[in-house]
């Protein structure tokens, strides 16, 4: 029976990866523009009808759309993503340059805002309905309605341009010639602000989650029964409140982690950071259609996967999930 | 637990960040950091460079000319030592110089020349191959002499095509075959201009560092740093932090003032040839009428623009399309603010408001035409409201539409192909800097053939004017070339295919105690090659 079912979740998750690479090839092609430019360079205005066509044949735009599309296809089952039209380089090179600082700035946000969130989400529980529940209630609210770019913007000002205590811009001190713990402390100094601003995106929808689970696993019947029991509310609070209140937060946390990857379009673009989220905002700026083809099916992928393993861990940590 | 907190936070936040500062502050010397806020740029090389600046200056840091601008803007001998032209002016010899190294040791010599005009003609190229056409053979005399033949007078020998052109080396370019089939690298750059690229980190930076034997002398800095930036927010945030010493590209002129005040940093100012203007549909009636497009130009007070959007950082816009400060500008054009003349002229031809609502009619309804402004362009923007208001008050309804840059770009110049016609009534546009560099290209704007007339985005043709251009482009007599272009300009000015608004001021901020022998570049700006060099190798 779990087989069938496994097989069935599977084939949807196809299905929808299915219409997402039909989606990421379609999109590029229904925006405006042109990427002859980007192919051609600056001076594509000078060019004869025959240069013209002479380079929308060497990059395949010159085929009808479903020929295009069958080649498409068959490069994203072999993992050959082509060329960029910009930077006339290989894409999956592209991407595995950048690949390593998106996950950075994306796996320590989560990892800050997983503690801080769920830490603060008990606190709150625990002392609901104080002053300082409402202080943070609010307060998460507040941080979750703000801008990301604004934040960001924010921080470079205050910390890189006022106090100078962070690098404004980049991943690393360019031709720094660092090396070993200096060049891992330059990076960290580099990814500070991104991976705050990141972090303080997602602590709200982590805090107000733990909070809300904690809530109601503190009215439930075994926490009465073990204050009854006479244990102390430390132990309660550990022992039994927050691995109860844990498990819809690992699925927020999860899920963020796919949308994680979204978010980094503008952060990286405020920070000039030179991950996967810059290399998007540049190819749309530019139609480079096979690196957004590309970029695109990675993000797509990552969601994805982000859900299939919640889906994964949410009957491993929670028995009741497993009956059904 | 809180006292401990405490600790942490007095103490131990402290340490660390004194810590990660000392670890990371090391001396740098000899080093120039210059943002970059356009684009990527590939490997810079010949084939892969993207933006005309800063890419082309990019390239041109590592390739020589065989003609150099100097700082007026003027062709001076460069890699080459002269020129000497037949009395048909349909060939002519050029002696080389002859102390020119690549950077790999080998010799620059003639072969080399004659090699880089073919390569071009056979390998497309979106920028020299249109250049180098004109050239029918390259016959190498010497060493260090070559003779070519034109297929036909050529009017811009120096200035449009040897010092745009760079030379490569046909050690390596032969060996490299068909571009489009080579995956370039930075090792294929080996180039005979003052630095050579040696690192690259895409989305990062480039290094460049200095050649020690190029032969116009050592380049003042050994290592050239060009930072990229996601945008000019960065890039401003960054100078300011001293993460980097100057920005290639010209600042947003409200920030003239601002950086300006801290005392770390200075601001070099000065005319560029960049243009804003108003570009129409001269094909589509009303504009098709001469006195409406005069209408437009009257109504619009272009001082009152120069000072709101640019804060006085900009030339008001001449309506014969040449920059005021070119040697090519005809003096006698003025430019008229006059709306009580431009309401007048609309009278005149039957444009006129009947129904009292403050908007004037045309052809039974009332005159809106939509105006098409760039949303990724802050300063169009202001450009088109302001134009839109100054409209409104001589009774057109403009309806300014801010829409996305290539929205714009595919109403405008669909497919960046004037056969293909055009799709809207009003926009703001702009041309960068070549195009007003070489007063010789003005065909490219205004010639009705669309053979020449590639940047022709408003469709006009005159057969008078392009009578006008063919006389320009069979001489190469300057003295007869002043005397056309003053005429074109003055037909222009009464035709009026398109209206100029302004042109932009170069507005470079640097950081003076890292470097401050910029040389400033009529219509250039200050971030090229000439700038790094000492002051008695700059032409």
């Amino acid at each position: 029976m779990t087989n069938a079912r496994h097989g069935k979740q599977l084939l949807q998750y196809g299905l929808v990866l299915l219409i997402a690479i039909t989606l990421n090839f379609a999109l590029p092609r229904l925006m405006p523009g042109n990427p002859l430019a980007l192919i051609a360079g600056v001076d594509v205005g000078l060019l004869t009808p025959e240069e013209r066509a002479e380079i929308r044949d060497r990059v395949g735009l010159d085929q009808p759309l479903h020929q295009q599309y069958l080649t498409y296809l068959g490069d994203v089952l072999t993992g050959d993503f082509g060329y960029s039209y910009r930077q006339k380089q290989p894409i999956t090179e592209m991407i595995m340059a950048r690949l390593p600082w998106t996950l950075l700035l994306t796996l320590s946000a989560l990892a800050v805002s997983a503690l801080v969130g769920i830490i603060l989400g008990a606190i709150a529980a625990w002392r609901r309905a104080s002053r300082l529940d409402m202080v943070l209630l609010n307060g998460m609210i507040v941080l979750d309605s703000l801008p990301s770019f604004w934040l960001g913007m924010l921080f470079i000002a205050i910390f890189a341009v006022q106090l100078g205590w962070f690098p404004s811009q980049g991943a690393v001190t360019p031709a720094s010639g660092y090396q070993g713990i200096a060049y891992a402390v330059d990076v960290m100094r580099h990814a500070a602000l991104p991976v705050l601003t990141l972090s303080l995106l997602s602590i709200p929808r982590v805090f107000l989650t733990m909070r809300y689970s904690m809530c109601s696993v503190l009215g439930a019947e075994f926490i009465r029964t073990a204050r009854a029991k006479g244990i102390s509310d430390w132990r309660i609070l550990v022992r039994h409140m927050i691995p109860n209140a844990m498990l819809p937060v690992v699925t927020v946390l999860a899920l963020r982690f796919g949308f994680a990857f979204g978010g980094t379009v503008v952060i990286e673009t405020v920070f000039s950071y030179p991950g996967l989220g810059r290399l998007i905002f540049e190819a749309v700026s530019g139609r480079d259609y096979p690196v957004m083809q590309a970029a695109f099916l990675l993000f797509t992928a990552a969601v994805l996967l982000s859900n299939l393993l919640a889906d994964w861990l949410y009957p491993r940590l929670d028995p009741r999930a497993r009956a059904a | 637990m809180m006292s401990n907190l405490e600790r942490l936070v007095r103490f131990g936040i402290p340490f660390m960040l004194v810590l990660i500062f000392s670890m990371t502050a090391a001396a740098q010397t000899d080093r120039l950091r210059l943002g970059m806020t356009t684009g990527d740029e590939g490997t810079v090389g010949p084939y892969t460079y993207n933006s005309g600046d800063p890419g082309w200056n990019m390239l041109l840091l590592q390739y020589d000319t065989l003609y150099q601008l100097d700082a007026d803007g003027v062709a001076q001998p460069w890699l080459a030592r002269n020129l000497a032209l037949s009395d048909d002016g349909l060939s002519f010899t050029m002696d080389l110089r002859d102390d020119v190294t690549w950077h790999d040791g080998e010799a620059f010599t003639a072969e080399d020349v004659a090699f880089s005009i073919d390569y071009f003609q056979q390998f497309l190229h979106p920028r020299w191959t249109r250049v180098v056409r004109p050239i029918e053979s390259v016959e190498v005399l010497g060493d260090f002499q070559v003779r070519m033949q034109l297929s036909a007078l050529t009017p811009s020998l120096e200035l449009g095509i040897f010092s745009d052109v760079p030379m490569v080396p046909e050690h390596i370019w032969s060996v490299i075959g068909d571009p489009a089939e080579h995956t370039f690298t930075i090792e294929d750059n080996v180039g005979n201009g003052p630095y050579r690229l040696v690192e690259y980190a895409p989305d990062q930076f480039y290094r460049f560092q200095a050649y020690a034997n190029y032969w116009a002398g050592t380049p003042q800095i050994d290592e050239l740093v060009f930072i990229r930036y996601a945008d000019m927010t960065g890039a401003l945030a960054a100078i300011q932090a001293n993460e980097v010493d100057m920005l290639v590209s010209s600042i947003p002129p409200e920030q003239a003032d601002f950086l300006g005040m801290n005392p770390d940093l200075a601001v070099a100012q000065g005319p560029l040839f960049s243009t804003q203007m108003i570009n129409f549909d001269v094909t589509r009636p009303p504009f098709d009428m001469p006195e409406v497009r005069q209408a437009i130009s009257l109504a619009i007070d272009r001082e009152d623009i120069v000072e709101t959007v640019y804060l006085g950082q900009a030339t008001l816009g001449n309506p014969g399309w040449v920059h005021p400060d070119s040697p090519r500008f005809n003096p006698d054009i003025a430019t008229t603010y006059d709306p009580e003349a431009a309401a007048a002229l609309l009278d005149e031809v039957g444009i006129v408001d009947s129904d009292g609502d403050g908007i004037r009619e045309f052809a039974g309804a009332p005159f809106m035409p939509e105006l098409l402004t760039p949303s990724d362009n802050a300063l169009r923007i202001r450009i088109g409201d302001l134009v839109g208001e100054m409209l409104n008050a001589v009774g057109i309804g403009v309806q300014v539409e801010v829409v996305e840059g290539s929205i714009l770009g595919d109403a405008v110049w669909p497919g960046f192909d004037v056969r293909q016609g055009r799709d809207y009534e009003l926009a703001t546009f702009g041309w960068s800097p070549p195009l007003q560099a070489d007063p010789t290209r003005v065909a490219s704007l205004v010639h009705s053939n669309p053979d020449i007339a590639s940047f022709n985005l408003t469709g006009y043709s005159s057969p008078e004017m392009d009578a006008l251009l063919d006389a320009l482009n069979a001489t190469n007599d300057s003295q007869r070339q002043q005397e056309l272009l003053n005429e074109i300009q003055t037909l222009i000015a009464e035709d009026l295919p398109f209206i100029m608004i302004l042109y932009p001021n170069g507005v470079y901020a640097y950081r003076p105690a890292v470097y401050d022998d910029w040389l400033f570049m009529t219509g250039q700006g200050i971030f090229h090659k000439l700038s790094f060099l000492p002051a008695a190798a700059r032409p």
